[in-house]
């Protein structure tokens, strides 16, 4: 998407470069003709011999989503629906390190936080800190790295091996429209924090994160039922002191509990999902039931739908989260059918679709996924569209200033 | 979509309905030897991680830094081995393909035989 308008020379962005283009691997170059004409009106294109210039402007159109989750990186649920939302797969980047963490589309292009680890396992393990604690990773080179490609910079960012333990030498990250930066503490450092366009918080709740752990980790021979209790419990502190925290600062937080619709249901495979979502947060309107401020309960299944056993439950409130007010969207239950979605989604307000329909299409897309029946899979596309909604929204307000700029 | 009959059951996966083998990694997924090489390297370092945290924190106390590092690791390696299989489950193809197109003599690019 073009940003760059028409310039004279004096008047172009100091931080575009002029280059000849060559193909750059696993991701496309954005680039620009710009016809230069010194003096002239900016908006005529004159007629110049030779005057083709191949400008290369990425000057800082780059936005930054802060994803905090303690699932490992390649999050590859979350970040796959995201990067559906904007179109193509995100992939490893072709022919660097295959244990790199980083995912690229054609948009946008996915960092795991672990990167920034200043201490490897052995370096964790001789100093006595976990991966939790901020004295293991470098937040001045977080912030370095970041401001750098959200200023349209090329950066090379190290690679942490979870295979090997080892910090793995740097790989080059292009800036993209989007960077997603995915981890522990995207929102940890309120330098990095500055940055972030847009964040989310994914919460889940100790029984929910205990049966999750349970299906991740049961058939792996050494894994009991004692040994992931245990390593959660010892992890909790930690996780507690340092991650937690972080909430607060998010405009959305995506909260996992159990479900309410089957009494005493321990196998936290039905879920209450609950879409928490800061107001006044510029360029993200939240996402609605019916009335927009008000408190509703809502059952769809009835005469109109059926639903099969637990069934659908929905509320919306605002409230108060942290000292802020928020809106919060509820789903508890599980969708069972296509038609059940496509209800959901036609009483849904503020969803930021481009056509009818468009969520139940990207959950149908990947119905193969975790959570494609339930509050996560439908709160993810969610966010998704309202983070597309956010990149138009300041992609236009700059190519608006920049028109402004070169009027003046 | 209009081609979809509107009460159509969907093919939603059932999250841990029935319990997987972790340790049994599609076959034809594993092409390379270098993936072999990361799932069997990941089994065991689960293994190993576990018993050591175990012994750490009989040693050292549940509550001590050890105890909590150790079992940090074990998460660490947990969530490798899983991010794997979930990368092999989902994309289908051995996730070395394109290193291995790029980088074909090397060791880890061996066809992997069982």
């Amino acid at each position: 998407m073009a940003v760059c308008t028409v310039h004279t020379t004096q008047s172009l962005n100091p931080t575009c470069s002029i280059s000849k283009p060559s193909s750059f691997f696993g991701h496309s170059p954005r680039q620009l003709v710009v016809l230069a004409s010194p003096g002239g009106n900016s908006s005529t294109i004159p007629k110049r011999k030779g005057g083709v210039l191949k400008v290369t402007c990425s000057s800082g159109d780059t936005i930054v989503i802060g994803l905090a989750a303690d699932s490992g990186c390649g999050k590859s649920t979350f970040m796959r629906r995201l990067t559906s939302v904007f179109g193509g797969a995100a992939e490893p980047p072709k022919g660097g390190n295959p244990d790199s963490n980083t995912l690229i589309s054609d948009t946008t292009t996915v960092i795991c936080l672990d990167d920034y680890h200043s201490l490897d396992r052995t370096g964790r393990k001789e100093k006595g800190v976990t991966a939790l604690d901020p004295r293991a990773n470098d937040f001045d080179l977080m912030y370095e790295q970041v401001k750098a490609i959200k200023e349209g910079k090329a950066v090379d960012k190290p690679i942490y091996n979870h295979v090997t333990g080892l910090l793995d030498p740097p790989e080059l990250i292009k800036p993209p429209k989007i960077l997603v930066i995915e981890g522990l503490h995207p929102m940890f450092d309120p330098r990095v924090r500055e940055l972030l366009d847009f964040s989310i918080y994914l919460d889940i709740s100790n029984e929910v994160k205990f049966a999750w752990k349970i299906q991740r980790d049961m058939a792996e021979r050494g894994h009991s039922l004692e040994s992931i209790k245990a390593s959660i419990e010892a992890r909790k502190p930690d996780f507690d002191a340092y991650i937690d925290p972080q909430k607060q600062y998010a405009d959305a937080v995506i909260e996992v509990l159990p479900t309410q619709l089957i009494p005493d249901d321990n196998e936290g495979k039905v879920l209450r999902v609950r879409l928490i979502m800061k107001e006044g947060v510029q360029y993200f309107k939240p996402v609605y039931l019916f009335d927009e401020g008000s408190t509703i309960s809502w059952v769809p299944c009835g005469r109109k739908l059926t639903c099969s056993y637990p069934g659908i439950k929905f509320a919306y409130s605002p409230d108060s989260y942290f000292g802020h007010e928020v809106s919060v969207l509820e789903m508890d239950g599980q969708f069972d059918r296509l038609d059940e979605l496509i209800y959901v989604e036609s009483h849904l307000s503020n969803i930021s679709t481009k056509f009818y329909g468009e969520i139940t299409q990207q959950m149908l897309k990947h119905s193969d996924f975790p959570g494609s029946n339930n509050g996560t899979g439908l709160f993810q596309t969610i966010v998704g569209l309202k983070i597309r909604d956010l990149f138009e929204q300041i992609t236009e307000a700059k190519a608006g200033a920049s028109l402004q700029a070169a009027k003046a | 979509m209009s081609s979809i009959a509107p009460s159509a059951a969907l093919a939603f996966p059932s999250r841990g309905g029935r319990r997987r083998d972790a340790s049994l990694i599609p076959c034809a997924v594993v092409k390379y030897k270098g993936t072999q090489m990361r799932v069997q390297r990941l089994s065991e370092m689960i293994e190993k991680k576990v018993i050591e945290a175990q012994e750490v924190c009989a040693g050292s106390g549940a509550d001590s830094h050890e105890c909590r590092v150790a079992w940090d690791e074990v998460e660490e390696v947990s969530q490798a081995k899983a991010d794997l299989r979930l990368k092999l489950e989902v994309e289908n193809r051995d996730p070395l393909e394109s290193f291995c197109r790029e980088n074909p003599d090397t060791d880890e690019c061996r066809v992997y035989d069982d």
